[in-house]
This record gives structure tokens, C-alpha cells and sequence, in this order.
């Protein structure tokens, strides 16, 4: 019939259409990811420590780690996941409140603020490294002095093993101003006739906010959630530069250890094994936000 | 204007403020520091004016590294890396958001699990892919990988993109439109904050990327200005004060751009072409 | 309209991806294309790698032109400005590793033994021109015997440094710099606590000093360099034999717990927290009144605005000091050995970079420059970067009773500093005892000790 072969070419072409457009990014795929990611599997199973050529040794690379022989491994993680605990959720909520009072319509001089906003994560490590180790300092700091002004005990921030983990969750949500940009772009997008249909209804603010505003945002929550928390799993250049893991290992983590075994111990194979291991934990993570998410990401495409 | 209504604006822009002056604190110290001399810059308690002004360190700076050239250098690569972002991640996030294809789903999820790996352990397999491919020393190995897709971009526009209805879609399949008509008429018109956002972000790593050009250049001519302002510090020893002016000049062109860019987050533009 | 611009965007990407590729392959032919043919009389081009601030990059530049002017030897400098390991061991990795260059002395003893680097013994040996002792003794890098991969870039000693006036201002005498006159370490404690000053301008003699409100501490003891206590009190990092963990040994211990002592019981060392907040001006801006440092910090005082002087280190039972220095070493993988040795023995000798030791960054590897007077006078006398009494605190001191750091010849050293590190952190905060935690250690360390190189 004439309609259905229609519908086949149809499809057909879509599909064409769809592997053409998406060549780019498959051929990147290849090259610059699956290869090396195979590579660096296989190398999980060797022993490689750049010098020699590698030789297999099948498992021992990961028993080392979960039989205790390795002393950093378990508590490696244990900080890791620390700072994800802290970091994922308080980032999201402060980047959308962030965005949300500064979508607001009264406010002027927008543009001023987004910048400001987004110049944290634009300034030089080392700036903001100096700045950081200036507030965090016990003696003269802003915070402690602050504190003491408040009458409570200061805290000793990066030097202490129970405070170094929450001091850095506090220095990174200083810098997520491009999650505070893309949840922009976000509220954008967000039709305005909903907006003024729900006024006519008589909605108020709230009302707006938790039935309009949210759930068209989403699938940009859902976004900034998944890259928060894959990114939140590699935290790294606060530990290289500002505690070096320290003090005690209590920021030992995990891609800092990594790092370490790859590049300070020359151990390459045994840091491939390690790696291996955080790339199924945050596969697993995602893939469960993935399965979870269609009960609450509401795709308009799909209506 | 309703007093709550006014105090409730107050209140929301004390917010601000107060979340303004904390992220232009660093930035602050790095200008007044740019103007200091190294004895100053590490004074406690810091001071936050310096006297005298001293903008011989912009001078000094500026001779001391090959400045222009790590610009033009810097420049060259970070536009490359702009239009490969525009590009790849424009097409590819449509072919994953909007066109069905056999194994879209599996390389949706490759994407996204390509972001999932610390490089640490992929930068050597990699290097040495590049060195199979004589391309070690070249802007190569910096650029093609952007033209390429990167999954940030693409995972980002796809996102975006499924807000887009696709009863309009189905519209224009209707009146015979291909899925390039769509693409060109339809969704790249609506899609312009997310490029912006994709655009100022390509912008912004490329021009601070400091692992690619350590690791795949060797000769100081080709080297970027993330890689210039290295030379400042060492292991034992550091000259501060040309760190901080030569790191305000560098940041300058990103909030320029950055500010500029931004203006194009037009209030009421939808994202589903049913405007008002 | 928009199609226009989507094909202008084609056009010109295609237009970049082109030039690209012409870029690419210009830049990637040059010195490798044109070193291919054999038996061909083209130069001989070096691959020298290095790490450095502006001012060792300069003279390292500069002395690597100068070589390649004398001798028609091709150089091509490779300055990384950072990150330097981990470019190395992509490069190695990679099989695209320089000539020669200079390397942390982990890597360089772990890939030396693993074959990745040149002996230099047989171009030691059979070179007229090279005596090996010429250069001072610890200096050397050797895996084992006959197999020496190296030698100290330059030589790094450790010793007191102070501002003049602030002993002055405090009638403290001034350190000595003779060895056989330092101060005991009850003397040293005791002068310190005259020159650490709380805000009130009390001293830490005075009963009523407040530790809390220290404006000026006497000391600064960076528990970085606690090395140079454990050898003034006979210990080591390991045992003489090289089986033995050394720091939990009693002499270690006494050493590590009088440094610990120094911040929390006599209050005249900053803590690590405090010391975070203090790079290398404290002592111009009178945060400090002594540091302990190594020879490169002259480099930065020479530039800054006070009266430097210099005293040998206080002692615990020997005086001695420290004596450190990465080695720089020639890869295996050259392809002109004979070429590498000859720009390697350039480098050693003092002259060809006689700026950077002039200018107090380097100590000289060359053992005449530390006995010959007119030499002495090229670079330990007469300039801001040395003052009056180096050559006795420093110089002689260094090359009489320098002992080497443990990365000299300690094997497995990184992984074991992975556990000893924590473990004097909890030292160093003051939550341990240095016993406690050095014993504590000890069980994990064993397994991982391995002996010493080139024994």
C-alpha cells in the first residue's frame, strides 16, 4: 500500500538522516574514546609501569585493592563518596535558587550579574587558590573571623581530617557558575503564555514554581544532576593543588589517587584497575538516575 | 507597589549582591594583586588597595613570555575548537534527540559513559595513538577531538532539544520536509540559548586548557597562554606579582567574551516557537 | 538565510580543517625528517628537557646556546612549564623521550633500574676529560655499583637563614657559621623563644606570653625538611643495613618529637596550618626570624629588602646538614650518546651556568669551586645572594657534612613517604606523638623496604 511504503521510505531516510548526523560523533567515539578506553582496560590487567612492557597478570591488580594490601583504596572511596553526598545535592539547589532569583523579572542589570556569577570558574587556579587558603586560614581568615565575631569556636577548615572534606564541598559550590548558566538557559526556555495562562487562573508564585516552573525544568535538572554527580566522582585539582590528599589522607581523592598511582608512582597498570573500578560505580549511579528518571523528567518532546 | 512585594524584591537582591561580592573576591584580589609587589601580595592581613600602583608588572609580564605569540597561538586554537563545538554537538545532539536509528541508544549511552573515565589513564593510550599518527607537536591532537562531539555539548543540546514538541516536526514531515529542513529551520532557530551556553563554554576551556598543550607540545613557539603563565612559578619559587598581572590579562578576553555572549540570553524567546 | 549561514559554517570549517592539516603536517616534519638519512652531513640536533622559573629558564636557554656555538651541536631546549613527571612519562611512554634532561630522583632511580636510562660509568671512564673526583662525592646517582645514571643537576645544601635585624633588635647572638661552633639544640630552643613575640611584644620566656596571639615566630622549621635534624641526631630514613625502618628508630624519634616540640610545646614554629599562609617572604615581612631552607631560597632573598644573614643548622649531636639535588640524566633511547655526554659535561661544569649559582638558586657540583679562592669569589662572595659568612655555613658545611636526602639512593621512597606523610601529618597537627606515630607506621613500612641503589 502506498501509505505504508511511504512510512517505510519515511523511516528509512530518518534513520539515514540520523547515522549521517551523528557520523562525527560516532567516529569520535571510535577513535577517541573506545580505544583508549580499551586500551587502559586491558592495561588493568598488567603490569605496566610505563618503563617495562606490560605484562599480564590478570586480577592481581584488583584483589590488591579489595583484599586490603593497597592501604588507600577503601578509604579513597569512603572520601570520595563523602563529598558527593554533600556535593551533588547542595550544588544543585544553590545553582537553581542562583539562577531562579536571578531569572526573576525585576532585577536589572542582569548581564552584570551572570558575569559575576560565572567568574569564579573563569579565574586562574592560583588565584583562587590564594583567596581560598586566605578565607580557610585559622589565624587571619575571613571565616574564622567572622566566627569569632559570632562568638563560636573557629574551626581549623583544611587542616583538620573532620573539616577538610566540607571546607572543599564549600570552595567547589563557589565555582558552579556555569551549572547557574545552563539552569539559566533553562528558565528561558520556559514558555511565558504558561506563565500568564496560570496568572489568569489565579495561580500564585508557588503555585507557578512547583507547577509550571519545575517541572518544565527537568530535563535541565536531570542534566545538571547526571554531570554533577560524574563530575562530583572525579573531584581532583583541590586535592593537587591546596591539601595534596592531606591532611592524614582525609582528601585523598579518588582521581587524585589515581593521578598519583599513574603519574608520581609510575604504576599505570594498577591505576587503570583503579580507574576501572570508579567507572563502573558512576556507570551504575547513572544508570540508575537514567532507569529512575522517567518517573519524574517530564519531556514535552514526548507528550 | 505592595510593601511585602517590595520588601520581597529587597530581600532577593541582597541575595545577590552578597553572592556577587563573594565570587568577585577572587577576582579582585587577582587585580590588586597585579599591581603589588611580590612582599605585598602575601601580607596578612591582607591589604586590599595596593599603593603604589604598580603597573610595571604589566610590562614586565607581558616581555617577560612570548606573549603575543601564546595569544595568537591561543586564539587560533580556541576558534577551531568553537566552530567543531557548534558543529558536532548542533548535529549530533539532534540525530540523539529527534531521529531514530538502529543503535542510537547504545551510542547515546557510549557518550555518556565516554565522560565517565578519569583521563588519568586514558591521556597515555591516547598519546601514543596520536604519536602512531605522527601528530605529536601539532595542534591536532587539541582540535580534531572537538570536531569530533564531545559528550558534554551533545548530552546538553539533546536535553534542550527534547523540550522542543515534535508535533511540529511531524508538521513539516508532513508538508515533505527532510530532517534537514527541520533541522536548519526549525530547531537551530529555537536552540539559541543552549548554543550560546555551548559556545561560551568551548570558548572558555579551550582558551584555559592546560593538560592538552603541555602534553602534545614540545616546542615554546606553539605553546598557549594557559601554558605561559606556568612559567611564572616553579617547584621552590614563584614571581607572584607577574603571575597576577600576566593571569588578568589572560582572563580578560574570557569575560569579555563571556559578557558579550551572554547578552543573547534573550528574556521571552521560547524554546517552543510559540511566542506570547 | 539560516541555509546560507549553515553553508558558509561548512565551508569555512572545511576551510580550517584544511589549513589544519597543512599546519599540521609542516609542523610535524622539521628536525625529525630532516635527521633521517644516515651517513649525511647534517647537525647533530639534542633534545635537552628541563623545568625552571623565568630566571633558570633564561640561563639554561642561554648555556645551551653557547654549547651549541662551541661545539656546532644542535640543542633544542624543551622548558615544560609544569606538570613535569607526568609530560616525561607520557613521552617515555610514548617513545618520543628527549635526549637528556633533567628528572626527579624517584623516576630516575626506578627507570634507571628498569634499563630505561644511560649508564654514564663507561663515558665517565673512558673520557680523558672527565674525572670523577673533580665533583664532590654525594652527588652521584648510582643504581648499583658500576651503574650510575647521574648526577645532581646542582648541588642544594640546607642551613639557617635570618633577619639580622630581628636578632639584633632582640639581643640574641648571631647563628655561628662554624660547624664546631653551632649552637646545641637547648640553645637554639632557648633563642628562638627570645625571638618568637606575641602581640603584645612579650616573648616566649615571658610567663605571661599568650601562644595564641604569636605575631613573630622565632623559628620557621618546615617539618618538610626535618631530614637535617634526624641526621644531626645519628638517624636516618632507614637503617644502616637497609632493611630497617629508621625514623622509628629512637634517634628519628627524639629528632622528629624536638621539631614537633618546637610548635606545640615551646610555641616558636609556626604549625603547618600557619605555615600555609606564609611563602617565602616571611622573613622580610618579619613573620620569622630563622628559617631552616635549603640553598635556593637565596635566590628569592637576594631579591627582597632586608638584612640576610646565614648560620650552619643548630645541632642535636653532630652538626652537619643536608645535601639534595635532582639528578639530570641521558635516556637510553638517544640517538647520539656521544653527543648527549659531551652537552651533559657542559652542563656540570659551574661556568656554563654560572648566573644561576651567582644568583644563589644553585650550589656548584665542581668540589675546586668550593676550595679555590678565586673561584669561591665567582659566586659564594661579594653578591646579595650570599652574605657575609656563607662560605663557612654553607659552602664548607655542605660539602664537609652533607649528608644526602633519602631520595638519593632509598628504594620504593615514594610509596613509602605515601605512609609516612600521613603519619607525621598526625605529628605535625600535634594529635600524636611522634613515637605513636612513627611506630605505628612502622608494621606498613617494612614490607615496602627494599635497601638502598647502588649498594
Amino acid at each position: 500500500m502506498k501509505i505504508g511504503g511511504i512510512h517505510i521510505q519515511h523511516k528509512r531516510r530518518i534513520a539515514m538522516a540520523g547515522i549521517l548526523f551523528a557520523l562525527p560523533s560516532i567516529l569520535g567515539l571510535m577513535l577517541f574514546v573506545m580505544l583508549p578506553m580499551l586500551a587502559s582496560l586491558l592495561l588493568s590487567f598488567t603490569d605496566y609501569r610505563i618503563v617495562n612492557t606490560p605484562k599480564f597478570i590478570g586480577l592481581a591488580n584488583y584483589i590488591r585493592l579489595f583484599d586490603g594490601t593497597d592501604p588507600y583504596f577503601y578509604n579513597s572511596l569512603w572520601v570520595t563518596l563523602k563529598y558527593v553526598i554533600l556535593r551533588v545535592p547542595l550544588g544543585l539547589v544553590f545553582s537553581f535558587m542562583a539562577a531562579f532569583l536571578l531569572n526573576m523579572q525585576f532585577i536589572r542589570g542582569k548581564s552584570v550579574f551572570r558575569t559575576i556569577f560565572y567568574l569564579p570558574s573563569i579565574v586562574p587556579a592560583v588565584a583562587s587558590s590564594m583567596i581560598w587558603l586566605w578565607l580557610f586560614s585559622p589565624d587571619l581568615g575571613l571565616f574564622n573571623s567572622f566566627l569569632e565575631a559570632l562568638n563560636l569556636p573557629t574551626l581549623n577548615w583544611l587542616y583538620s581530617e573532620q573539616t577538610v572534606v566540607p571546607s572543599i564541598v564549600l570552595m567547589s559550590l563557589w565555582g558552579m557558575g556555569s551549572t547557574i548558566i545552563i539552569f539559566l538557559a533553562g528558565l528561558q526556555g520556559v514558555p511565558r503564555s504558561l506563565y500568564e495562562a496560570a496568572t489568569v487562573d489565579g495561580a500564585g508564585a508557588l503555585r507557578k514554581f512547583q507547577h509550571i516552573t519545575i517541572p518544565m525544568m527537568t530535563p535541565i535538572i536531570f542534566f545538571n544532576l547526571i554531570m554533577g554527580s560524574i563530575g562530583a566522582f572525579q573531584v581532583f585539582t583541590e586535592a593537587l593543588i591546596m591539601t595534596q590528599g592531606g591532611p592524614n589522607n582525609a582528601s585523598l581523592f579518588y582521581n587524585y589517587y589515581i593521578y598519583r598511582q599513574a603519574f608520581q608512582f609510575g604504576e599505570m597498570g594498577q591505576a587503570s584497575a583503579i580507574a576501572w573500578i570508579l567507572f563502573i560505580i558512576i556507570l551504575l549511579v547513572t544508570v540508575i538516575f537514567f532507569r529512575t528518571s522517567k518517573s519524574w523528567v517530564f519531556y514535552e518532546s514526548e507528550v | 507597589m505592595k510593601k511585602s512585594r517590595r520588601i520581597q524584591q529587597i530581600i532577593v537582591y541582597l541575595f545577590l549582591i552578597g553572592g556577587a561580592a563573594f565570587c568577585l573576591l577572587p577576582l579582585f584580589w587577582l587585580v590588586r594583586s597585579s599591581m603589588m609587589n611580590s612582599l605585598q601580595i602575601f601580607e596578612m592581613p591582607p591589604k586590599w588597595i595596593p599603593s603604589p600602583f604598580r603597573l610595571q608588572n604589566y610590562v614586565e609580564a607581558l616581555t617577560t613570555i612570548d606573549f603575543f605569540q601564546f595569544f595568537r597561538n591561543t586564539l587560533f586554537i580556541t576558534v577551531s575548537c568553537l566552530f567543531g563545538a557548534l558543529f558536532s554537538s548542533s548535529i549530533g545532539a539532534y540525530s540523539y534527540a529527534r531521529l531514530e536509528w538502529p543503535g542510537r541508544r547504545l551510542f547515546f549511552g557510549l557518550l555518556l559513559a565516554s565522560m565517565m573515565l578519569p583521563s588519568a589513564v586514558t591521556l597515555i593510550p591516547t598519546f601514543i595513538g596520536w604519536r602512531f599518527a605522527d601528530l605529536i607537536n601539532t595542534y591536532f591532537p587539541l582540535i580534531l577531538p572537538v570536531w569530533l562531539g564531545s559528550a558534554f555539548d551533545i548530552f546538553l543540546l539533546r536535553q534542550f532539544y527534547s523540550t522542543i514538541p515534535k508535533d511540529m516536526d511531524e508538521a513539516a514531515y508532513v508538508d515533505g520536509a527532510g530532517p534537514w529542513t527541520i533541522f536548519t529551520r526549525i530547531i537551530i532557530p529555537l536552540s539559541k540559548p543552549p548554543l550560546i551556553v555551548i559556545g561560551l563554554f568551548s570558548f572558555m576551556n579551550s582558551w584555559n586548557d592546560f593538560m592538552g598543550p603541555l602534553v602534545y607540545l614540545n616546542e615554546e613557539r606553539k605553546f598557549t597562554l594557559a601554558l605561559g603563565l606556568q612559567m611564572f612559578q616553579s617547584l621552590h619559587s614563584a614571581q607572584w606579582h607577574l603571575l597576577m598581572a600576566a593571569s588578568t590579562v589572560v582572563i580578560l578576553p574570557v569575560i569579555v567574551v563571556f559578557f558579550i555572549g551572554q547578552r543573547y540570553f534573550i528574556e521571552g524567546i521560547t524554546l517552543t516557537g510559540m511566542k506570547g | 538565510m539560516n541555509k546560507a549561514k549553515r553553508v558558509a559554517g561548512v565551508v569555512l570549517s572545511s576551510v580550517l580543517t584544511i589549513s589544519l592539516l597543512l599546519s599540521g603536517c609542516s609542523d610535524s616534519g622539521g628536525p625529525e625528517a630532516q635527521g633521517g638519512k644516515n651517513g649525511q652531513k647534517e647537525p647533530v640536533t639534542l633534545k635537552f628537557s628541563f623545568w625552571g622559573d623565568t630566571i633558570e629558564k633564561k640561563t639554561v636557554t642561554e648555556a645551551l646556546e653557547r654549547f651549541e656555538q662551541e661545539t656546532g651541536i644542535q640543542v633544542e631546549p624543551m622548558h615544560v612549564p609544569a606538570d613535569y613527571l607526568t609530560k616525561m612519562t607520557t613521552m617515555v611512554a610514548g617513545n618520543v623521550a628527549p635526549d637528556l634532561g633533567y628528572l626527579s630522583s624517584g623516576a630516575a632511580l626506578s627507570w634507571g633500574r628498569d634499563g630505561k636510562l644511560l649508564n654514564l660509568t663507561p663515558f665517565m671512564e673512558n673520557d680523558p676529560d672527565f674525572k670523577k673526583e673533580d665533583y664532590l662525592d654525594q652527588i652521584w646517582y648510582e643504581i648499583e655499583p658500576g651503574n650510575i645514571i647521574g648526577m645532581s643537576t646542582a648541588v642544594e645544601g640546607y642551613g639557617l637563614m635570618y633577619n639580622k635585624d630581628l636578632l639584633l633588635e632582640a639581643g640574641v647572638e648571631l647563628p655561628p657559621t662554624d660547624a664546631n661552633k653551632a649552637w646545641d639544640w637547648d640553645t637554639f630552643v632557648e633563642y628562638a623563644k627570645k625571638l618568637t613575640l606575641d602581640d603584645q611584644g612579650r616573648n616566649a620566656l615571658d610567663p605571661n606570653f599568650n601562644p595564641d596571639k604569636i605575631r613573630q615566630f622565632g623559628l620557621q622549621y618546615d617539618p618538610y625538611n626535618m631530614m637535617a635534624a634526624v641526621v644531626s641526631n645519628g638517624g636516618n630514613f632507614l637503617t644502616e643495613d637497609g632493611k630497617g625502618f629508621g625514623l622509628a628508630q629512637p634517634e628519628a624519634i627524639e629528632a622528629i618529637q624536638k621539631l614537633a616540640d618546637l610548635m606545640y610545646v615551646h610555641h616558636v614554629s609556626p604549625t603547618p596550618l600557619q605555615t600555609k599562609n606564609m611563602p617565602d617572604t616571611a622573613l622580610q615581612t618579619k613573620k620569622v626570624a630563622m628559617t631552616v631552607s635549603g640553598n635556593w631560597a637565596l635566590q628569592a632573598f637576594a631579591e627582597q629588602d632586608f638584612n640576610l644573614g646565614v648560620g650552619v643548622l643548630p645541632k642535636l649531636k653532630e652538626s652537619n646538614t643536608l645535601l639534595d639535588g635532582a639528578p639530570t640524566v641521558i635516556f637510553k633511547s638517544t640517538k647520539h650518546p656521544e653527543e648527549a655526554w659531551l652537552l651533559y659535561k657542559y652542563m656540570t661544569d659551574p661556568e656554563s651556568v654560572l648566573p644561576l649559582i651567582e644568583g644563589g638558586l644553585w650550589m656548584p657540583l665542581k668540589k675546586e669551586w668550593y676550595t679555590n679562592p678565586e673561584l669561591i669569589n665567582k659566586w659564594a662572595a661579594g653578591n646579595k645572594a650570599h652574605p657575609e659568612g656563607y662560605t663557612e655555613a654553607f659552602m664548607k658545611q655542605t660539602i664537609e657534612n652533607g649528608f644526602r636526602t633519602p631520595g638519593f639512593e632509598v628504594k620504593n621512597l615514594d610509596k613509602i613517604n605515601a605512609l609516612v606523610t600521613p603519619a607525621l601529618d598526625l605529628v605535625w597537627t600535634g594529635k600524636q606523638k611522634a613515637e605513636e606515630a612513627l611506630k605505628g607506621v612502622e608494621p606498613k613500612v617494612l614490607p615496602l623496604i627494599e635497601g638502598y641503589y647502588g649498594r
